[in-house]
């Protein structure tokens, strides 16, 4: 096990690597650069902006001090679009607040999802299950850039229940709508995931087993039924953690949270080099962390997958 | 002998008192509450005055710096740091007479030499300023040798004769020139604090300004907060006691939260003007802002052949039904365009443009017309390209246009791309249309004329008139610049490197108790010291 975990490990450094460089090769690509303005710069302005920030050097050069600035002292170097801050300032600032409502929303969407899902399988073809597949695709269809002004029509402008939009780390009110906008799809996602893993586990033939014992309902579902049918649940939920807790761009917009969502779109619009690479950077080491963390996970739920 | 300005010859200066900070009437009775929250559609990107590019980074700026000279309500200059100045016989040399009793925000004297420092600052390309170009405008002396690293940094014309004397040198007279001074990019700083904290300097805590408020907190794409400045040398005088600025990058999820109590200040989407001021109407605002929205046309050698004919050019601009674009799709009190200078600019005579006059009839068949002459029909289309950056508003108005064009048997494909790329394709002469919109440095109708010179650097179809040239160039040294100004709009109505259409105007929001904004001036600038909150 230990072994298996160092070996995905050392994979993901060439994996990273290979990331940063094609980002890299892929952002310079696109046409204009972020000192590309509506006022086209004089070219002496232009040369002395391209010089403090390297992009007068060749790109393997760029590349090869990028990365050793990173490995060297965990510099991601400075935003080319916010100069009065590093991409570290950045990430520092805004991720903490993705990392809290997505982190809240995944908890939302994993309990709400995972029990609707098995209770609509368990209940399978009445009226529960119907209420609970129609509200899941109810939920699936309504994207979150519609639900989000809608929140605000009713919890702000009618009820006046609500902020707005902002975010204060000290007050649940501001979290409470990107919450429910972010977290709804991703529990519809689940549910119906859920829902058909457990219908499937329902007819095999260890759950007749347990029936034929005489064990109740209840005890089949929870001690039987339930564990397996989560595994497909969490394959789906290892790169859902990682898109929640790096925020969502409409959830930033809509809310106004100052996350890293928007940042990172930003970053790309803006040509913002720095930025765009260090939540890359963020983005992809989360996600190769958390399929690892799902694998692990997989083994020790079913006896069936041993490393 | 010098020329003693009092009043300066511009007339642009107000007489002392009046128009400093708050002007309240008397009688009037002020809301227990003095805060004001206003909206930014993005993070700021940087509060260093001599790093900043953007409008609403400047707005962040006037509040927590202070330059030589602050705009009043109609735009006049009003005394900031300097109290007056005077003129060389030549107009070349201005030496400015800073107040003493002005302050930084740890309590130390503002000086001549902060400002030196500063200027500098914003020519150096150690320092790489996106604005290094601005001292160039001002005709700053030596600034464009400095900038390209050809001479020194001391050698810009400005210096400390003491503490409180600033002498600006200029390489020719600008009639404008102190008007230039209310930007933000010529805002003092502190050189100890820069050098203590480095790219940090702006943070709050660490952040030393000269305005009426200081920097509380700056959490980037969320909020700013700021406090007034008890060392502010008019703080006697400044009501309002706290500003916060809230980003939100959806004009109408800012919108509601106007509507929801959270803002007192909010921009109208386009389209719902009409709306809310039935439904508001002490609320609902536009007022004239200087920016000129058009389209570019391209005749470098890159650009189509058909538009090198002048025929073709009037025929597209005559064709655009700008009532249609104004009264229907902005909806906010913009005005049609048929020249390029905003027409509320200061000074600015509006030059008599033939078609202007016209009925839209009139210019659809005079379009119809001079498009056959050129060769072109229903039976012959001319085929075009409009490349115009994503957003909504461009979009529609593109629509629009591409319709008034059909039955000239113009074909108009729309061409819609992100932002830097639209940018960059302009830049490098890659397109037949384009998209674009100026908005005014300074209240001078040169800061629109100057883009279509040869020499400018923001000439991106290459539009190239020796006769346009030779009268801005005159506009810079003649006592009246303005007739000049009406000739060379001229020009461009006779030649039409441009297809103008609207300009613009501030479609705002704006709670009923917070007075002391600015509508009447048309660069919008606004200084948070000027307002106040009456009781309701």
């Amino acid at each position: 096990m230990i072994v298996y975990i160092l070996k995905r490990l050392a994979i993901a450094i060439p994996t990273l690597l290979l990331l940063i460089v094609l980002s890299f090769l892929l952002m310079h690509a696109a046409p204009g650069g972020p000192f590309t303005q509506e006022r086209g710069l004089p070219p002496e302005v232009l040369a002395n902006l391209n010089a403090k920030y390297g992009l007068d050097q060749p790109l393997w050069r760029q590349i090869t001090s990028y990365v050793w600035g990173i490995v060297s002292a965990f510099d991601f170097g400075p935003s080319f679009v916010y100069k009065d801050r590093s991409v570290n300032d950045i990430i520092a600032q805004g991720f903490p607040v993705t990392l809290t409502y997505g982190f809240l929303s995944f908890l939302v969407a994993v309990l709400v999802g995972v029990t609707l899902g098995a209770i609509a399988a368990v209940r399978h073809n009445t009226v529960i299950d119907y209420f609970a597949v129609g509200l899941s695709i109810g939920a699936q269809v309504l994207p979150n850039f519609v639900m989000a002004p809608i929140l605000v029509l009713v919890f702000t402008l009618a009820l006046h229940w609500l902020p707005g939009g902002g975010w204060r780390f000290n007050d649940p009110h501001f979290w409470v709508m990107p919450v429910i906008a972010l977290s709804t799809s991703y529990m519809a996602s689940i549910a119906r995931i859920m829902r058909s893993s457990m219908l499937e586990v329902l007819t095999s033939n260890h759950i007749r087993t347990a029936r034929a014992k005489g064990l109740s309902g209840l005890r089949i579902v929870l001690r039987h039924a339930l564990k397996p049918a989560l595994l497909p649940v969490i394959s789906y939920l290892g790169p859902a953690f990682v898109a929640m807790i790096t925020g969502s761009v409409i959830v930033d917009i809509y809310f106004s949270t100052g996350g890293i969502g928007k940042a990172f779109v930003d970053s790309a619009l803006n040509r913002d080099y720095a930025v765009m690479m260090g939540i890359t950077i963020l983005v992809g080491a989360l996600t190769i962390l958390f399929n690892l963390v799902v694998d692990i996970i997989y083994g020790w739920i079913d006896p069936k997958i041993r490393y | 002998m010098k020329l003693s300005v009092a009043i300066s010859a511009l007339a642009l200066l107000a007489a002392a008192p009046a128009g400093i900070a708050a002007t309240v009437p008397e009688g009037t009775k002020l809301a227990a509450n003095q805060s004001y929250t206003f909206w930014l559609l993005d993070a700021i990107k940087s509060m260093d005055p001599q790093i900043n590019t953007d409008v609403e980074g400047s707005d962040i700026l006037r509040n927590l710096f202070e330059g030589l000279y602050n705009e009043g309500p109609k735009g006049e200059l009003v005394p900031g740091v300097a109290t007056g100045f005077d003129l060389s016989d030549d107009k070349t040399v201005y030496t400015f007479h800073l107040r003493p009793e002005a302050k930084w925000s740890d309590g130390k004297p503002v000086t001549a030499q902060d400002f030196v420092y500063a200027w500098r600052r914003l020519a150096d390309p150690k320092t790489a300023s996106e604005y290094a170009w601005y001292m160039e405008l001002m005709q700053v002396k030596n600034a464009a040798a400095i900038t390209a690293g050809e001479k020194p940094v001391e050698e810009l014309g400005v210096k400390a004769v003491d503490d409180h004397t600033l002498e600006v040198t200029i390489e020719t007279p600008l009639p404008y020139f102190p008007q230039m001074l209310v930007h933000g990019s010529t805002f003092p700083v502190r050189e100890d604090v820069i050098a203590k904290y480095g790219q940090d300097w702006t943070k709050p805590g660490n952040l030393v300004g000269n305005g009426a408020y200081v920097l509380s907190q700056h959490l980037l794409g969320e909020r700013i907060e700021m406090d007034k400045a008890p060392t502010y040398w008019d703080a006697e005088h400044t009501v309002m006691t706290h500003l916060t600025a809230l980003t939100i990058n959806d004009k109408n999820a800012a919108l509601t939260r106007y509507l929801a109590g959270e803002l007192d200040r909010v921009e109208i989407p386009a389209g719902q003007y009409p709306r809310l001021k039935k439904e508001y109407p002490d609320q609902a605002i536009s007022s004239p802002y200087s920016c000129s929205y058009t389209y570019l046309v391209n005749l470098s050698d890159k650009g189509p052949e058909a538009l090198k004919d002048v025929r073709v050019r009037k025929a597209l601009s005559y064709a655009i039904n700008r009532d249609v674009i104004v009264d229907n799709v902005l909806q906010g009190g913009q005005k049609p365009a048929y020249n390029w200078t905003h027409w509320a600019t200061a000074g600015f005579k509006m030059p008599d443009i033939d078609y202007a006059h016209w009925t839209q009839k009139e210019r659809t068949e005079k379009a119809k017309e001079l498009l056959a002459e050129a060769g072109y029909g229903p039976d012959h289309p001319l085929k075009l390209t409009l490349n115009y950056n994503t957003s909504d508003d461009h979009k529609k108005i593109a629509i629009a246009v591409q319709q008034f064009w059909k039955p000239l048997g113009v074909a108009l494909t729309l061409n819609n791309m992100e932002w830097k790329v639209h940018t960059d394709k302009m830049q490098n002469q890659d397109f037949d249309l384009a998209r674009y919109a100026w908005c005014g440095d300074y209240n001078e109708a040169s800061t629109y004329l100057d883009f279509f010179t040869s020499y400018s650097g923001h000439n991106n179809g290459k539009f190239l008139n020796a006769d346009y040239d030779r009268i801005l160039k005159e506009s810079k040294t003649a006592a009246d610049p303005q007739p000049l100004y009406t000739e060379a709009e001229q020009i461009l109505a006779d030649q039409m490197p441009l297809l103008p259409i609207y300009h613009y105007a501030k479609v705002d929001m704006v709670k009923a108790d917070i007075k002391g904004l600015p509508t009447e001036n048309v660069m919008q600038t606004w200084y948070g010291k000027d307002l106040y909150r009456v009781a309701k």
